[in-house]
């Protein structure tokens, strides 16, 4: 077995999957040259890390503890208005858009994402379809975080959502596109939640029927699964296949 | 002041060895990387309202870190005042142990490695940090990152080697 040297700098570095790693080990055990291109790779990280270790035993200057301690916030706050940020946010709290990855399609999102004006008539907790951690972005819940997880794109439900496209994302994270009779998205898997960096109002061009998935995802919607994907999207083994590894990237 | 400024000031004291050092890495030099940590530390606090609670602190600041340094790297080609690589590693002292040796002919090789290639060395290899985090730091794809760490192992490695060749 052979493997690129960027597979064996991963290795070292610890960046990989379970299965790969075992693959790796299993070769090096096997093949004297793949083990020493391994403990090259090992010995420069060790190095490195090393040579700079000792800085971080030095007393840290003066002038970078006194920046980091005042800095000029005290400044700002006293020309601006005090950003004071409760720790619980109150229920009417208006969210804080911001993804900065989709500045562009900023004036597209539909700010506010809202239980019962959706039309949401699913099984379990419907009554909310997504919603905003404090401070943090949207994710998914109820009926769509059910679909998200369960749903096969290619064996459509009658539940309200609608599946699109499932794909890897450039950061290592499976996304997929969906569609509500009002709204469509795309939601990205973040440890065991969906996280929602893309959802629009969809309802001016929708009158409650369901349309084909992909057939009119909003444009905005488009754009962000451009910006993500790498390959292609996946098909309907692949899809099924990663569906049952809960949504989480084994090679 | 408020509960989240205080916060973030703490969090950010508590990251100032790790932010010493990687700029360190990255500029050769002991008081530009001061320099380079504490605007990059200034730039964070009088940004504060743009960092997100709940992502994380430390891949934003070293995203303003390398940002700030790119700007300067800009700056003196402008200005035509870019150190000599030798410079890398100069300050010596009197410990000529074999361990010393080593960091200082690594520093020296990194000194000489190009500035995309040396920012990535400093991330992943001096900072230690996990690959998704510093394409983050970077932003740039992970593939993007990966190739570019290849790359500039390749390039060290083959300084070393020059040096170890040098030497005997």
């Amino acid at each position: 077995m052979s493997f690129s040297d960027e597979t064996l700098m991963a290795y070292a570095d610890g960046e990989l999957d379970d299965i790969t790693r075992h693959e790796v080990e299993l070769a090096m055990r096997l093949n004297p040259d793949i083990a020493a291109k391994v403990n090259r790779h090992k010995a420069l990280r060790s190095n490195v890390f090393n040579a700079f270790g000792p800085v971080l035993d030095e007393e840290v200057p003066q002038r970078l503890q006194a920046s980091a301690r005042s800095g000029k916030v005290v400044h700002l706050d006293s020309v601006r208005p005090l950003r004071a940020q409760p720790p619980a946010p109150a229920p009417e709290r208006k969210p804080r858009w911001s993804w900065p990855e989709w500045g562009a399609l900023a004036a597209t999102l539909v700010v506010g994402v809202l239980a019962g004006s959706l039309g949401l008539r699913g099984s379990g907790d419907a009554s909310a379809l997504a919603l905003i951690d404090h401070d943090g972005p949207l994710r998914a819940r109820g009926a769509l975080a059910d679909a998200l997880t369960q749903q096969l794109a290619s064996v459509p439900g009658d539940g309200p959502v609608r599946l699109g496209v499932s794909f890897l994302a450039k950061d290592g994270s499976y996304c997929r596109s969906f569609m509500t009779a009002r709204t469509a998205g795309l939601a990205c898997r973040e440890g065991n939640e969906w996280k929602i960096p893309v959802m629009v109002d969809s309802a001016d061009v929708s009158t409650g029927a369901y349309r084909q998935a992909g057939a009119q995802m909003p444009a905005a919607v488009l754009g962000a699964i451009d910006e993500r994907i790498t390959g292609t999207a996946l098909d309907a083994h692949a899809e099924k296949a990663i569906q049952q590894q809960g949504w989480q990237r084994k090679e | 002041m408020t509960f989240n400024a205080a916060t973030i000031h703490a969090d950010i004291a508590a990251l100032l060895p790790r932010l010493r050092r990687f700029a360190r890495a990255i500029t050769r030099n002991r008081e530009d990387g001061d320099d380079l940590v504490q605007v990059a530390v200034e730039r964070a606090l009088n940004r504060s309202e743009q960092w997100e609670a709940g992502t994380r602190l430390d891949s934003w600041i070293f995203r303003i870190m390398k940002n700030a340094w790119i700007d300067e790297i800009r700056s003196r080609v402008r200005r035509d005042q870019l150190f000599a690589p030798e410079e890398a590693g100069e300050h010596v002292g009197d410990n000529f142990t074999e361990a010393h040796q080593q960091r200082m002919a690594i520093q020296k090789a990194i000194g000489l490695l190009s500035d995309d290639h040396r920012i990535v060395i400093g991330l992943v290899l001096v900072d230690g940090m996990p690959y998704k985090e510093a394409a983050e730091v970077l932003e740039i794809p992970m593939g993007t990152l990966t190739s570019r760490l290849a790359r500039a192992r390749e390039a060290l490695q083959g300084l070393l080697s020059d040096q170890a060749r040098t030497v005997a």
